[in-house]
């Protein structure tokens, strides 16, 4: 589904990450993890060409409108209302403008928002919003879902009841995933692979784990799977050394 | 009681209420000269005075249709220099520095220009108005597209929109909510164009009639133009702001 060939990606003159290869599998789960600074959002962004790398090549199987992203920012259009915004994309895919507004309903019914379709952004809950951001991005039935720490802001329980719903979703409909974020239970439970990326500037893969947990998965009942524990100390205990080692290499 | 008086417009209004007051004690017990100060009822009176005469309305007409035309035009200028110079970097290379230099000057400065080109006629006026209220609008949408929240361009260009959608959907609202905010002042600066137009040379509009009062020593007289002026500007503001209100609902919720 996407295969990131030798990409180095820089904001200055030195790369935040060099010489990245990725291979995602189609209907596979996967997250990147690391330390600040090692470059994952830019990974995310060099995928959908927000941002060029300085080189190397991202391919897709799929056609650029097949892939959807989630922002660590629910990033609606405060003018718009709730299901206006989910309409939007829809319309610019060339749906015409009831159709869209149709079917914008139905997402967010679909996500639990009857009734809230009228709303502005500013009325609704960081949660609701949320929601809405995932309609948005749903509604476009996107092959390829890229992920940047979308549930970082929402509190505990509002968090782990969407990410289950997504995850839900995303066997349901055998969607291909790249989620970054820092929280290493959310992707060891979510994921069928995870990367950790070493500390930046010129960050690189540093491991790799696979997570032997079968599907369909409850993401309480993956934390309490026995291989759940090891992998999470592992992963942890890694990422550790590599913030370690960076910050002895900074203090040299 | 209390609640009433927890009111702003009630604080409001007694406190002009009081100033007014104080102001015709003054004026009436000869602490405040009545050549410089007139009393606020011999204002009042020169403003019926001149409502009954009825010769008002041709000066209202014109300064009104100075400010009200000057406004209009000035804000279409303003918005279409404003996003050119946003969409079109060579073009902002040319406007930005003109409109830099005329936004560093009183730009009241040009209305004897105005008059030796265009006349004394209503276009003066309406081109001074137009050169206030276009200097103030350009920068608002000016630098309302430039800072527009670059999280919104992305999510768009990442829903598939292009470069239509983009000034659709965020340059066109976002640069609308920072239009609004600058319309009130708009208002002001279009009047102020008309007037001191007028003021410069006419032969009618408020500003002529100021003069007139500054020459004849007509305290009383000026007082009521200025009122007049206040009145108008007043309910140009209220429709500002209900226009504010029409075009940014989604802030007002």
């Amino acid at each position: 589904m996407l295969k990131v060939r030798n990409v180095s990606l820089a904001y200055g003159a030195e790369p935040v990450l060099e010489n990245l290869d990725l291979d995602i599998a189609t209907g596979a789960f996967v997250s990147l993890v690391g330390p600040s600074g090692s470059g994952k959002t830019s990974v995310l962004r060099a995928v959908t060409g927000l941002q060029t790398p300085l080189n190397g090549s991202v391919e897709l199987d799929v056609d650029k409108c097949d892939v959807g992203f989630l922002f660590q920012d629910d990033a609606l259009l405060p003018w718009r209302t709730a299901r206006q915004n989910v309409a939007l994309g829809l319309r610019i895919r060339g749906i015409a403008g009831d159709k869209a507004l149709a079917e914008a309903d139905s997402w967010l019914a679909r996500l639990g928002l009857a009734g809230l379709e009228q709303r502005y952004p500013s009325q609704l809950s960081g949660g609701q919003r949320k929601r809405v951001a995932i309609a948005q991005v749903l509604a476009l039935k996107p092959k390829l879902l890229l992920m940047d720490e979308p549930f970082a802001s929402l509190d505990a329980i509002v968090r782990a009841r969407i990410t289950q719903e997504l995850v839900d979703w995303v066997e349901r409909e055998h969607m291909t995933v790249l989620l970054v974020t820092h929280d290493l239970e959310e992707a060891l439970s979510t994921s069928d692979v995870v990367y950790l990326l070493s500390q930046g500037p010129r960050a690189r893969i540093r491991s790799r784990y696979e997570v032997p947990i079968p599907r369909p998965r409850t993401l309480i009942e993956t934390r309490k799977h026995p291989a759940f524990g090891a992998l999470l100390d592992r992963l942890w205990c890694d990422l550790a050394d590599e913030v370690n080692v960076a910050g002895a290499e900074a203090a040299q | 009681m209390k609640t009433f008086f927890a009111k702003s417009w009630v604080r409001r209004t007694i406190a002009l209420a009081l100033l007014t007051a104080v102001w015709e004690a003054a004026a009436r017990t000869g602490l405040l000269n009545p050549l410089f100060f007139p009393a606020p009822s011999r204002v009042a009176a020169v403003a019926v005075e001149l409502a009954i005469d009825g010769g008002i309305w041709v000066h209202l007409q014109a300064t009104f249709s100075a400010a009200v035309l000057g406004l209009i035009l000035g804000l279409a200028l303003g918005i279409l220099l404003g996003f050119l110079a946003a969409l079109v970097p060579v073009l902002a290379e040319l406007l930005e520095p003109v409109m830099i230099l005329l936004n560093a000057i009183p730009r009241v400065i040009m209305a004897p220009l105005f008059v030796i080109w265009l006349g004394i006629d209503l276009s003066s006026k309406v081109a001074l108005a137009v050169v206030l209220v276009a200097v103030l609008v350009f920068f608002a949408v000016y630098s309302g597209i430039k800072n527009v929240d670059r999280k919104l361009v992305e999510r768009v260009v990442t829903l598939g929109g292009g470069r239509w959608v983009l000034v659709r959907e965020v340059y066109i609202p976002s640069v609308t909510a920072q239009v609004m905010g600058s319309l009130k002042v708009a208002v002001g600066f279009a009047f102020t164009g008309a007037v001191v137009g007028e003021f410069v040379a006419s032969t009618r509009g408020l500003g002529y009639l100021l003069q007139f009062a500054q020459s004849t020593y007509n305290a009383a007289l000026s007082f009521a133009l200025i009122l007049l002026i206040m009145l108008f500007v007043l309910v140009l503001f209220s429709l500002a702001e209900a226009l504010e209100h029409r075009l940014l609902r989604w802030r007002h919720r």
